[in-house]
C-alpha cells in the first residue's frame, strides 16, 4: 500500500508529518519529519498480528511440511537380499535322484554298486549345483512309487541280466535299463568296477544337457563369476542361449490359441476340438504339474498373409503373419498366449534345394505356424489336422524350454529343475538389483508394499531353496518369489522418483514459498529489532 | 412514518422487479439455464447443479448419492430438492425456489445496510458515515448485477450458502447472535469455508449484542457462539448420516474441497497449480494453499477488530480468489457486500483500473475457454492466464478496499493530514 506522490503540485512528498510543521524549516532542507511515535496499543497489536502468522506457520505449516514430504523408507533387509543376489544365501542345488530297480541282484551286491557308481560319478568333476544321487528303493511300493510322474525320482535304473553290457533308454518312461553280465555284479571283481564306471558314464551323459542348461542358467545370472562353473564350451553356450531366448518366460498359467486363417471363403470349419484332443491333450495332461493351459480357437476367412509369394524364403517367414490385419491379440487375461496358426493356402515354404519343402515353422517366444494344402471340402476334418497339431505340440514343448533329450516324463522332470533354477536366480537377481537401487538412491521413497513383496519373496526363495529336491513345490515357492521380487522392483511409486533429484526441491519450494516468506520472515525480524530497540531504551530511561 | 411506508412500498417494488427480470429470463430464454449450468466459471464441481441433478437421481433411486463421483455437495440439499417436482419435467419450481433464495439474500443485505454497521460500529464511527446507500440501492446493486443474475439461472447451490452468510451477518448486526451462529453452521455445513468466517462474525456479533446488565466477557460470549456452531454442524451430520445412511459424504463433500481431487478448470488459481504439480509435493502444496487461505483470518481480525464487517467483507473477496472451487458467485457475493463502504470509496485509489480488469477478465473470460475448449486454437494457459486477471482485479479491489477502511481509521487519529497524500513507511 505504498503511494508516490504522482501530484506535480504537492511538491513535497508528505510523510507522516506532525503537526507543528515549522514553516522555515521545510523551505529550506524539504526534510522528511518523523512521524509521531507509535502508541503502546498500536505496537502491542502489530505483535500480535505478526504472531498470528507465525503461529499458523509453526503450529500448522511445519507439521504439515514434516508429514507430507519425509519419504517413507521402509526397512529392506538389505545384507540378506544382496547375499541371495551373490548366491551366498543358498547355493541353487538341484540333486538328481536316481533309483536303481534290481529285483535280482542280491541286497549286498546292489548296495556295493551303487557305493562304487556314486564314487565314480563324485569324481567326474561336476560343480557342485548339479548332483546325482543314487538310491535303492526299500520295499516294492516305493519302487512302484519311483515309477510315478509326480514324484521325486528322475530315474529308474532296472538291472537285467543279459549278454554284455548294453543300455536302453524306455522312449516312454523314465527308465534306464541296463543289461549286465551276470558275472560282473560279484563285488570286488574288475568287471563289477567296469559296470560301475560303465553306469556312470552313461548317467552323466544322460543328463549332460540338463547339467548344460543348468550351468548355463548359472553363467548367465547375477552371481559372481568365481562361484559359478567355467567349463563349459562356447559351441554349447550359444546354442544354448538360442534355445532359451526362443522359449516363454515362465507362467503358471498359457493361453493357448488354435487360429485357422484362409486365402478364400472355405474351408469355414474345423474339427479342432477332436484334433487337440486327440492328438496335443496327452501331452498338455502331462504337463499339468508345470503349466496350466486355458484354450480357444477361431477361424478367420479372406486372409491375406504379409507375403503373397508362392514359395516362400528364409526372410518371408518372419513377415507371413500379417499382424496388422489377423485378429491375434497379444495376451488374453494375465497369462501369455501361445499361438498355433494353420494357414490353408497353395504356398510351401523353400528350404534351400528346389524339390524340398517344408510346411511349418515356429515362431520364437510367440507361436506356431503350419501351411496346410486346401482340403477337398469346406471341412478340415480331425485326421487332416493330425500333422499340424502334432508339430505345433513339438513347436510348444520347445516354446516351454524343455530339453530335448530322453524320454517326455525325463524332459518334464528336467524342465521343473530347470525352471526352478531359472526363477530362483531371476529373483535372486530382482532383489540384488533392488538392494542397490534403494543403497544408490537415498532419497527415494521406499512404500511398505515393497518392504512387503521382498520379505514375502525371501520367505518363498528360502522354501524353494530347501525344497529344491521336491521338485514340484520348489517350483511353486519359487514362482511366487519372483513374482514378490519384480512386484517390489517395479513399484509405481518408486519408479516415479527415480530421476528426481535433491537440487530439483528448490524449484519446486521457491517461486511460491519464496515470495510468501521474505515479508513473513522480515517482518518478524522488524519486530524483534525494534522490541530490542524498546527495551535498550527503557534500560536507558531507567 | 409516511416515509417508512414508501421506503417498503419502494423494496418491494425491487423485488418484485428483480423477481420478474429473473422469470422472464428463465422463460422467454428456455435454453439460457442450461447453458449457463455448463459454464465452468459459474458451476464448479462442488456446486454444480448439473452434478446435483445427478445426485438427487441416485438419492430417488435409493442408491447412494456419491456414487460414480460425480455429486459432491451436502447430503441435506437432496431431501429439500426430491420435494420439489422434478426439475426436468417442471423447471419453474426450480426456478421460483432460486429466486425466492435470491431475494432472500436481498433482504439479509438490505437489514445489513439499513443498520449502518459497516460506517458506524460499536468501537468505530467514520467521519465519512453520512455518505452512505440506503438499503433500498445495496440490495438492488446486488440483485440487479449480472454476475448475482447468472448465477441465479445457472441454478448452482452456492446461492445457499450465499444466502446463509448474509443472514448470519445481519442476525450477528441486529443482536442475535445465537441465529446468527445457526445460519453461519448452515453455510459452514453446505460449503466448509465458512467456517473461516467464525472468529469476526463472533467480534460483530459480540459488539452488536443487546445491551443489559450481564453482558459476558468476549472469550466467554466466543467459546458460547464455537459451542453453538460446533453443536448445529454435529446435528447437520448426524441429520445427513440418518438421510444417506453412511458417512462417506464426508469424504465426498468436504474431503474433496480438501485434496482438490476434482480438477475440472474454473476461475480460480488452484485447478492449473496442481495439474502442473509433482505427485510427491501435492498434498504439502495442498496444506500450504489452505492455510494461506486461512492464514488471513487471524491478522485482519486483530488489526481491523473496531470493524468486523470489514473482515468479514475483505475475507468475502479473499475467499473469491484463494478458495478451491472459487465461482463468479463468490465473486457476487463479494461484490454485494461491497457497496455497504461507499463511504470509503473516495478514499480508493485504482478504482478505474480494478473495474476495467474486472470488466476485461469478464468478457475475455469466456472467449478464452471458447477458444481452448471448443475451437482448439488455444490451450489452457489462455484461460488460465484470463483467470490470473479476473483474480488480479478482485485482489486489487480487496487490497484498495483495505487501504481505504485503514486510510478512514487513520484520518480519525490524525484529522490534520485529511486529504493529504501518503506514503506508506
Amino acid at each position: 500500500m505504498s503511494s508516490l506522490s504522482e501530484d506535480p503540485t504537492s511538491t513535497t512528498t508528505i510523510t507522516t508529518t506532525t503537526s507543528d510543521n515549522n514553516p522555515s524549516t521545510d523551505n529550506n532542507t524539504k526534510r522528511r519529519k518523523q512521524p509521531p511515535p507509535e502508541t503502546p496499543s498500536h505496537i502491542r497489536r502489530r505483535s500480535f498480528i505478526i504472531a498470528s502468522f507465525w503461529a499458523i506457520v509453526l503450529f500448522l505449516g511445519l507439521p504439515i511440511w514434516w508429514k507430507t514430504t519425509t519419504i517413507y523408507r521402509a526397512d529392506l533387509p538389505l545384507g540378506e537380499m544382496m547375499d541371495w543376489a551373490d548366491g551366498k544365501a543358498c547355493s541353487p542345488e538341484f540333486p538328481i535322484r536316481v533309483a536303481i530297480d534290481a529285483p535280482d541282484v542280491q541286497a549286498n551286491e546292489a548296495e556295493s554298486l551303487v557305493r562304487e557308481t556314486q564314487q565314480t560319478l563324485d569324481a567326474m568333476k561336476d560343480f557342485p549345483g548339479h548332483r546325482i544321487r543314487l538310491e535303492i528303493p526299500e520295499t516294492p511300493m516305493d519302487r512302484a512309487a519311483s515309477l510315478n510322474p509326480n514324484s521325486n525320482t528322475a530315474l529308474v535304473i532296472r538291472l537285467k541280466q543279459g549278454d554284455a553290457i548294453a543300455t536302453t533308454l524306455h522312449p516312454h518312461l523314465p527308465i534306464l535299463e541296463v543289461t549286465y553280465p551276470s558275472d560282473s555284479i560279484v563285488p570286488g571283481t574288475s568287471a563289477a568296477s567296469s559296470l560301475s564306471t560303465y553306469l556312470a558314464t552313461e548317467l552323466r551323459s544322460t543328463f549332460s544337457e540338463e547339467q548344460a542348461i543348468m550351468s548355463y542358467l548359472l553363467a548367465t545370472s547375477s552371481i559372481p563369476s568365481e562361484r559359478r562353473p567355467q567349463d563349459f564350451s562356447q559351441q554349447i553356450t550359444e546354442s544354448l542361449s538360442k534355445r532359451m531366448t526362443r522359449s516363454l518366460k515362465y507362467s503358471r498359467t498359457y493361453h493357448l490359441t488354435f487360429s485357422l486363417f484362409t486365402s478364400g471363403p472355405s474351408p469355414n470349419s474345423w474339427e479342432i476340438e477332436e484334433a487337440v484332443r486327440q492328438y496335443m491333450d496327452p501331452v498338455l495332461n502331462m504337463l499339468n504339474s508345470i503349466h496350466n493351459f486355458t484354450i480357444d480357437t477361431q477361424v478367420q476367412l479372406y486372409a491375406t498373409p504379409g507375403v503373397q509369394s508362392q514359395v516362400l524364403t528364409k526372410e518371408d517367414l518372419s513377415s507371413f503373419i500379417n499382424a496388422a490385419e489377423w485378429p491375434l491379440s497379444p495376451s488374453i487375461g494375465g497369462a501369455p498366449t501361445v499361438n498355433f496358426v494353420v494357414y490353408i493356402g497353395n504356398q510351401t515354404i523353400g528350404v534351400g534345394s528346389e524339390s524340398e519343402t517344408s510346411q511349418s515353422w515356429l515362431i520364437p517366444q510367440w507361436g506356431s505356424v503350419y501351411l496346410l494344402s486346401p482340403p477337398p471340402t469346406d471341412y478340415v476334418p480331425a485326421e487332416l489336422l493330425k500333422q499340424p497339431i502334432l508339430t505345433f505340440t513339438s513347436h510348444l514343448l520347445s516354446l516351454l524350454g524343455t530339453p530335448q533329450s530322453g524320454s517326455l516324463p525325463m524332459r518334464l522332470s528336467t524342465l521343473t529343475r530347470i525352471r526352478s533354477a531359472d526363477l530362483l536366480l531371476r529373483a535372486s537377481s530382482s532383489l540384488g538389483s533392488l538392494a542397490r537401487l534403494s543403497l544408490a538412491l537415498p532419497s527415494i521413497s521406499i512404500p511398505p508394499s515393497v518392504a512387503d513383496g521382498v520379505a514375502k519373496s525371501m520367505h518363498h526363495l528360502e522354501l524353494a531353496c530347501a525344497s529344491s529336491t521336491s521338485s514340484n513345490n520348489g517350483l511353486e515357492h519359487a514362482r511366487i518369489a519372483e513374482e514378490e521380487a519384480e512386484r517390489a522392483f517395479f513399484e509405481k511409486s518408486m519408479v516415479g522418483q527415480l530421476y528426481f533429484p535433491d537440487e530439483h526441491k528448490i524449484a519446486v519450494y521457491l517461486p511460491l514459498l519464496g515470495p510468501v516468506g521474505v515479508p513473513l520472515l522480515m517482518g518478524l525480524l522488524n519486530e524483534i529489532r525494534a522490541w530490542k530497540k524498546r527495551r535498550a531504551e527503557k534500560q536507558k530511561a531507567a | 412514518m409516511n416515509h417508512g411506508k414508501m421506503q417498503t412500498q419502494a423494496t418491494v417494488g425491487l423485488y418484485a422487479a428483480a423477481s420478474a427480470l429473473r422469470l422472464s429470463l428463465f422463460i422467454l430464454f428456455p435454453a439460457l439455464p442450461d447453458l449457463l449450468t455448463g459454464r465452468v466459471e459459474i458451476s464448479t464441481p462442488v456446486t454444480s447443479f448439473k452434478r446435483f441433478q445427478e445426485g438427487l437421481f441416485l438419492y430417488n433411486h435409493n442408491v447412494s448419492p456419491y456414487d460414480g463421483g460425480v455429486y459432491h455437495q451436502a447430503p441435506l440439499l437432496l431431501p429439500l430438492f426430491s420435494l420439489l417436482p422434478d426439475p426436468a419435467a417442471y423447471p419453474i419450481f426450480t426456478y421460483l425456489l432460486y429466486i425466492v433464495v435470491d431475494l432472500l439474500s436481498a433482504y439479509a443485505l438490505y437489514q445489513i445496510a439499513e443498520s449502518g454497521e459497516a460506517a458506524s460500529s460499536k468501537l468505530f464511527t467514520s467521519p465519512r458515515k453520512d455518505k452512505r446507500w440506503s438499503g433500498y440501492v445495496v440490495a438492488a446493486s446486488f440483485l440487479f448485477s449480472p454476475f448475482t443474475i447468472a448465477t441465479c439461472l445457472a441454478r448452482p447451490t452456492s446461492v445457499f450458502t450465499t444466502c446463509a452468510i448474509l443472514h448470519a451477518i445481519a442476525k450477528a448486526i441486529a443482536g442475535y447472535p445465537l441465529t446468527s451462529m445457526l445460519a453461519l453452521s448452515f453455510g459452514a455445513y453446505l460449503s466448509m469455508y465458512p467456517t473461516l468466517l467464525l472468529p469476526p462474525l463472533v467480534l460483530l456479533a459480540y459488539d452488536r449484542q443487546r445491551v443489559d446488565n450481564t453482558t459476558p466477557s468476549l472469550l466467554q460470549f466466543a467459546s458460547r457462539c464455537v459451542a453453538t456452531v460446533s453443536l448445529c454442524v454435529s446435528l447437520l451430520f448426524s441429520v445427513s448420516y440418518l438421510v444417506t445412511g453412511s458417512w462417506e459424504f464426508i469424504p465426498s463433500t468436504y474431503g474433496i474441497q480438501l485434496t482438490l481431487t476434482d480438477l475440472t478448470p474454473n476461475v480460480g488459481l488452484w485447478w492449473y497449480f496442481f495439474i502442473e504439480m509433482f505427485d510427491s509435493f501435492r498434498s504439502f502444496f495442498l496444506g500450504v494453499f489452505w492455510l494461506h487461505l486461512s492464514s488471513y483470518v487471524g491478522g485482519l481480525s486483530i488489526r481491523i477488530r473496531s470493524q468486523p464487517l470489514v473482515v468479514l467483507t475483505l475475507l468475502l473477496g479473499i475467499f473469491a480468489i484463494f478458495k478451491p472451487y472459487p465461482s463468479i458467485s463468490d465473486a457476487s457475493l463479494f461484490l454485494a457486500v461491497l457497496p455497504l463502504f461507499r463511504h470509503v470509496f473516495p478514499l480508493m485509489r485504482y478504482s478505474f483500473l480494478t473495474a476495467s480488469t474486472i470488466l476485461y477478465s469478464t468478457c475475455l473470460g469466456p472467449a478464452f475457454y471458447h477458444l481452448w475448449i471448443y475451437a482448439g486454437s488455444g490451450n489452457a494457459n489462455f484461460f488460465y492466464a484470463i483467470t490470473l486477471v479476473w483474480s488480479l482485479g478482485l485482489s486489487l479491489l480487496v487490497s484498495d478496499l483495505t487501504f481505504a477502511v485503514l486510510r478512514d481509521e487513520w484520518e480519525v487519529e490524525r484529522p490534520e493530514m485529511v486529504g493529504k497524500e501518503i506514503r506508506q513507511i
